[in-house]
């Protein structure tokens, strides 16, 4: 457990810095938060026809409403955690990668979902969007990556399930 | 045994245990925000002690008014404003959102002596909230104030570039990240329960 706590501290800071670099921001967080914008929108559309993203940017046409999809919203942090977590923790590579397509599809959604609501909730009560996207939305997402990495762990396989005999021991077994 | 129960006892412990958490959620935050000014002090008065030990040049004091902190620093805001010293308030309420989640957690695992949990995890997370606080002033004064007031700092730019890590970190990472790495570290029991063998 320690071992996977040090590995996933130093994973966790070594690509949270990375993500910090400008070519990083530049290649791969805008684009991926104005496709995150582009998506919201389009799931939007289906309901509302009166909403537009333009860059990082969902804006309603009716009233002009717009929020702007900022660093902790888009969903990058989050990834990055369920990242790092999946890394540390020891499985075999397999589990690992489907893991990490399943968790980052689950931990997206429901950023995706953030950002609808909070697109909603900034239009009808501004306390309550400013509480909803400064804290009640940042607990659910972190909740959401352990319950996927939770999830994860509890698939993976047990010790005896790759079929290989336990190891000899010569120790009697311990008795209570 | 009436269909309720049936159905509760359908559901598989990581269901359960995720709708417990859930139902205490609003709980936890309601608590929380209400005895922010409580709860925080240890962290404002860490904040203090950090600002004054590492940066005494700079802040002159230090004050909490409910949930947020106010350092008065030594900084003037310009030749224009005779007299005038630089302020920065900090709201402690938006580093310290892992507490009710933290909370949460801990009760909805019901593991033995879950006061102790709460009061260990408390203790632990306090200071992820003086990072970010002290991180949020030292950015306010080194990076987002104007230029008058950021160059008499004095901090050169590996240190502004360093106060914008520990920012970014304090902000994004650490209060949402911590309260998920203690409670694991510190539920490790009912973790192997979860998964019925135990952490190689």
């Amino acid at each position: 457990m320690i071992r996977f706590f040090i590995l996933f501290i130093v994973l966790l800071v070594l690509m949270f810095g990375i993500e910090l670099t400008p070519i990083a921001q530049r290649w791969f967080v805008e684009p991926w938060t104005s496709t995150l914008a582009r998506v919201s929108a389009s799931l939007v559309t289906e309901f509302d026809p009166g909403v537009v993203s333009a860059g990082k940017v969902l804006r309603s046409t009716g009233n002009g409403f717009a929020v702007s999809i900022e660093a902790g919203c888009n969903g990058v942090e989050a990834t990055i955690v369920l990242i790092a977590a999946m890394l540390a923790f020891p499985a075999p590579w397999k589990h690992r990668l489907a893991g990490l397509a399943a968790g980052i599809a689950a931990v997206q959604g429901l950023n995706i979902i953030r950002v609808i609501s909070l697109f909603y909730l900034g239009q009808w009560n501004r306390d309550v969007f400013e509480w909803a996207h400064l804290y009640v939305w940042q607990a659910l997402i972190m909740l959401d990556v352990l319950i996927v990495w939770l999830i994860w762990v509890r698939t993976l396989p047990r010790v005896g399930d790759s079929g290989e005999p336990p190891p000899p021991t010569s120790a009697a077994p311990a008795t209570a | 045994m009436n269909a309720p129960t049936v159905r509760a006892q359908r559901l598989s412990p990581l269901a359960r245990f995720v709708l417990v958490v859930l139902a205490w959620l609003p709980v936890t935050f309601a608590a929380w925000y209400f005895a922010a000014p409580i709860l925080l002090w240890p962290a404002a008065l860490l904040s203090d002690w950090v600002a004054q030990l590492g940066f005494a040049d700079l802040v002159r004091a230090v004050e909490q008014t409910g949930p947020i902190v106010a350092f008065t620093t030594t900084l003037r805001p310009g030749q224009s404003v005779a007299g005038g010293i630089v302020t920065v308030d900090v709201n402690m309420l938006l580093y310290s959102f892992g507490l009710p989640l933290f909370a949460a957690l801990t009760i909805a695992a019901r593991e033995r002596r879950r006061l102790r949990t709460l009061a260990i995890g408390y203790a632990v997370l306090v200071p992820a909230v003086a990072w970010g606080v002290v991180a949020d002033f030292l950015k306010n004064i080194a990076i987002t104030a104007p230029a008058q007031v950021a160059s008499q700092t004095g901090f050169v730019a590996w240190q502004r570039e360093a106060i914008a890590f520990a920012f970014q970190f304090g902000s994004l990472i650490l209060p949402a990240v911590a309260p998920a790495i203690v409670w694991v570290l510190m539920h490790r029991g009912f973790l192997e329960q979860m998964r019925r063998i135990p952490y190689r």
